[in-house]
């Protein structure tokens, strides 16, 4: 599943670090995700919409 | 610098794990120097043959444990990973090695040695999975 967690972090110069933290996740979780090699559960999915306060679609995207 | 998270799962498991492998290693020295090698089954010798398998039974629940607790799910599911690559490498030698046993005259697999396998096999997994950019 594509998304745009690297162009939303980079928006608001973070690091993957910084998103990490935000999310309570390791840092490689992060990089995970926004490289494609793991999809997140329904609730992180909830936790990333709500931190960027947006919807789950408007972040992750279909393939 | 922020110190990189860390689940803390792992310090729990850490608290579990290297007790019992302690006590693991205690208990084969002392079953190896208590017990003759032509020893009878007997309650006292099946007891103390019995510690290092309780040890190990205390390191497998404390693996499982960690996988229950951890909260990143990421990490969690490496792990899991690790687990099942170790599971595969520990089987496929036991069954390969039971058919060698069966059908040639090779040495005799120890059955104690499963367990110390399926560890080898998650280093291998661990290795394995930095090497894939897990």
């Amino acid at each position: 599943m594509k998304n745009r967690l690297k162009v939303l972090r980079a928006e608001r110069d973070w690091n993957q670090q910084d998103l990490a933290d935000a999310l309570g996740v390791s840092r490689q979780s992060v990089n995970a995700i926004e490289t494609g090699k793991y999809d997140p559960s329904l609730p992180l999915a909830f936790r990333i919409a709500d931190l960027f306060s947006l919807q789950i679609e408007d972040i992750f995207l279909r393939d | 610098m922020r110190p990189a998270y860390r689940d803390p799962a792992y310090a729990r498991y850490l608290k579990r794990f290297i007790p019992a492998s302690v006590l693991y290693v205690g208990a084969i020295i002392l079953a190896s120097t208590l017990i003759p090698d032509d020893a009878k089954a007997s309650p006292l010798t099946i007891g103390i043959a019995l510690l290092p398998g309780m040890a190990c039974i205390t390191m497998i629940w404390a693996m499982a444990r960690l996988l229950v607790e951890m909260e990143d799910e990421y990490l969690r599911l490496i792990e899991i990973k690790k687990a099942l690559i170790a599971t595969g490498f520990a089987l496929a030698v036991a069954a390969t090695w039971g058919l060698l046993e069966l059908y040639t005259d090779v040495q005799k697999l120890p059955v104690f040695l499963i367990f110390p396998m399926w560890c080898g096999g998650l280093a291998i997994a661990q290795f394995w999975m930095k090497a894939r950019g897990a």
